[in-house]
């Protein structure tokens, strides 16, 4: 039961409603109930704010991001702010890492960028990771262009939460905040690394190098 | 049998972690497994399961506590007979003089001793430790936790309900102990142990809990220590920055493209500073023992806010830069002061600060002492507003751009007539506006 790893395209689902489907396959997973999970999804536009958020690095007032439609929400986890919005892929980790042998949270960070980067290689973008930083980057680039940003929780051995990619969002949705709260790094998307317009056929070709490779590496 | 909870190896590189929540408190019942506390690492944040069920018997770590891999969280009074195998489970509480380590006592003081204390009351970890911060004495109190041991919510209630409780020993002793190996050329007073209870905020759920930066730790010891050390005493100015406002819009086009930086207030704030510190310069001085030093140098600290919190670069000598100077000077340590490339030295040997929190909101503040100087300027928003002047021999009223500058001084080292005369001197010299580039 432990080896495998079930990936579902939820399509766009509100952060709250998503929190609360992470809690529940988490509880399932503890529990034995179910196997290991990557619950691909995006997010209708969202600015979440983790516990160690320094006020600065929200740069429009709550209010008018409201007003915009852009919901905003403050969340039990550590880390900076962070956006997400249609366009980017969001991948919701529910691994147990005890049961995989795989107790070393870090190893697991690092794998997720792995796939991630090998993911983004089949599309044809050169992605790397940075020392000392989280998260997956456009190889070579200075100063950093950043794709992927990676956040985990652990309850016990079981991980939730995990990837961001920029597929095929406007980096200029991230104009709001101060990204993680890392200046000096930019962000950008597949589209903008391809130099392609974007939208729905680049979205899913994105979905599909990820599901591909997570299917392969967690098999 | 009672269990620790430690923080489990979460990952080869993963040392340490810090407490970020606890979702349980001392005496509540947890099953197995049930997430009891979240720890957040470099970039994970864990919940850590109980390893049994049982009694929460003592929290050790509190929250905003690093503690090590393997390091103890909590204890878990196991099974529900929790109460009669407390007692033996927990370690012999240390007797009181443990709470005195932080001085390794000389040998020969402890014939100045008190007598050997009464065997300590079994207490938890953060009970000692917050009456220690207290001083309130565990003997004092009756423990309503596991086993008749102390909590820290006893010793709240004790504090609360007897601040004239006999002294505690310990705080008092070692506090004595650390004034006496104190340089004595050192002014410092020490640092009051407070006595009674100020009150206490008990974290809620949903709160959010972060814990200080190293940095923020030291700013805060800082602004401690000099409002304990320096009584202040402020003085505001209103200044009319017209004459400035007009020689800063003529130039500062070129400006920038000679000299590569923005034209700010700022150093025109600090030119006119400097010179009014060298006509007064009992305000550039500290006190040393029982004298005051008025310093040879000027050097200008600047405060600069950056995203780890607040830091004061110095602009050494700046009496011997002209405008230009002071802007590129300024320029230069705040944008390596945003970046973290300022040496240890560049923070160092100021002789008077000033500040500039930033435009809105800000009528004028006074600004804590930066120690060992003496003042510190805090600049106001520039606002145009209505003010009444002699035009033509008549009065008239004329919109004028107005900052107030407010002067915060050390009452111990300047009296208010000179404290005044040298921030009028300030006002005089910035509505003069005779600045050379």
């Amino acid at each position: 039961m432990a080896q495998g790893i079930q990936i579902d395209w939820l399509g766009r689902v509100a952060y709250g409603d998503a929190l609360e489907l992470q809690r529940l396959a988490v509880e399932a997973r503890r529990a034995g109930g179910c196997g290991d999970r990557l619950l691909l999804l995006e997010h209708p536009p969202v600015v979440t704010l983790g516990r160690s958020t320094r006020p600065e690095n929200l740069r429009t007032p709550r209010a008018e991001l409201r007003a915009r439609g852009v919901e905003v929400h403050e969340v039990a986890r550590g880390g900076d702010v962070t956006y997400h919005g249609p366009g980017q892929l969001v991948g919701y980790a529910i691994v147990d890492l005890a049961a995989r042998g795989l107790a070393d949270v870090h190893a697991f960070l690092r794998g997720l960028e792995g796939a991630l980067v090998e993911a983004l290689a089949g599309l044809g973008v050169a992605a790397g990771t940075l020392p000392g930083m989280t998260g997956v980057f456009v190889a070579g680039a200075a100063p950093p262009r950043k794709l992927a940003s990676i956040g985990l929780g652990l309850r016990g051995w079981v991980t939730w939460h995990g990837f961001a990619l920029n597929a095929t969002l406007d980096p200029a949705d991230f104009g709001d905040i101060v990204p993680c709260g890392l200046r000096g790094v930019e962000m950008t998307s597949v589209a903008r690394e391809l130099g392609e317009p974007g939208g729905a056929p680049l979205f899913e070709r994105t979905r599909d190098a990820v599901t591909r490779v997570f299917g392969e590496r967690f098999a | 049998m009672s269990i620790a909870v430690e923080l489990p190896a979460l990952g080869e590189s993963v040392l340490e972690g810090t407490v970020a929540r606890w979702l349980v408190k001392e005496g509540d019942r947890v099953e197995l497994d049930q997430p009891i506390v979240e720890v957040t690492t470099d970039k994970v944040d864990a919940e850590i399961p109980a390893p049994a069920a049982g009694v929460i018997e003592a929290i050790v770590a509190g929250e905003g506590d690093v503690v090590p891999v393997g390091g103890v969280l909590a204890r878990i009074a196991e099974g529900a007979a929790a109460s009669t195998a407390a007692p033996k489970a927990a370690p012999a509480a240390k007797p009181a003089a443990e709470a005195a380590k932080p001085s390794p006592a000389p040998a020969p003081s402890a014939a100045a001793r008190p007598a050997p204390p009464a065997p300590a009351p079994r207490a938890t970890p953060v009970a000692k430790k917050a009456a220690a911060e207290g001083g309130v004495d565990l003997r004092a109190l009756e423990g309503t936790g596991v086993g008749g041991r102390v909590t820290r919510a006893d010793v709240e209630r004790g504090g609360r309900a007897a601040p004239s409780a006999a002294p505690a020993p310990a705080p008092r002793e070692a506090a004595a102990k650390r004034s006496a190996a104190a340089p004595a050329a050192s002014a410092a007073p020490e640092r009051p142990a407070f006595r009674a209870d100020f009150g206490h905020y008990a974290i809620q759920e949903g709160d959010k809990v972060v814990p200080m930066s190293p940095l923020r730790k030291l700013v805060a010891e800082h602004m401690v220590y000099s409002k304990l050390t320096s009584p202040h005493v402020g003085t505001v100015a209103e200044i009319d920055l017209g004459g400035v406002s007009r020689l800063r819009s003529a130039h500062k086009d070129r400006f920038a493209e000679t000299q590569g930086v923005p034209l700010t207030f700022l150093p025109f704030v600090v030119h006119a500073t400097v010179r009014a510190l060298r006509e007064h310069p009992a305000l550039n001085a500290s006190v040393v023992g029982d004298s005051l030093v008025e310093k040879k140098d000027v050097h200008i600290g600047i405060a600069v806010e950056t995203e780890k919190g607040l830091v004061v670069p110095v602009v050494r000598h700046a009496d011997r830069l002209s405008l230009a100077g002071l802007a590129g000077a300024i320029e230069d340590l705040s944008a390596r002061a945003r970046t973290k490339r300022l040496s240890a030295d560049e923070l160092k040997g100021g002789t008077f600060t000033v500040t500039n929190p930033g435009r809105h909101g800000n009528l004028y503040g006074f600004a804590i002492i930066n120690q060992p100087q003496v003042g510190i300027l805090r600049m106001g928003e520039i606002v145009k507003r209505p003010v009444v002047r002699t035009v033509d021999g008549s009065d008239a009223i004329v919109i004028r751009p107005i900052m107030h500058l407010a002067l915060s001084y050390d009452h111990r080292a300047v009296d208010g007539a000179p404290a005044n005369a040298f921030l009028h001197r300030v006002r005089e010299l910035l509505e003069e506006a005779d600045f050379d580039f």
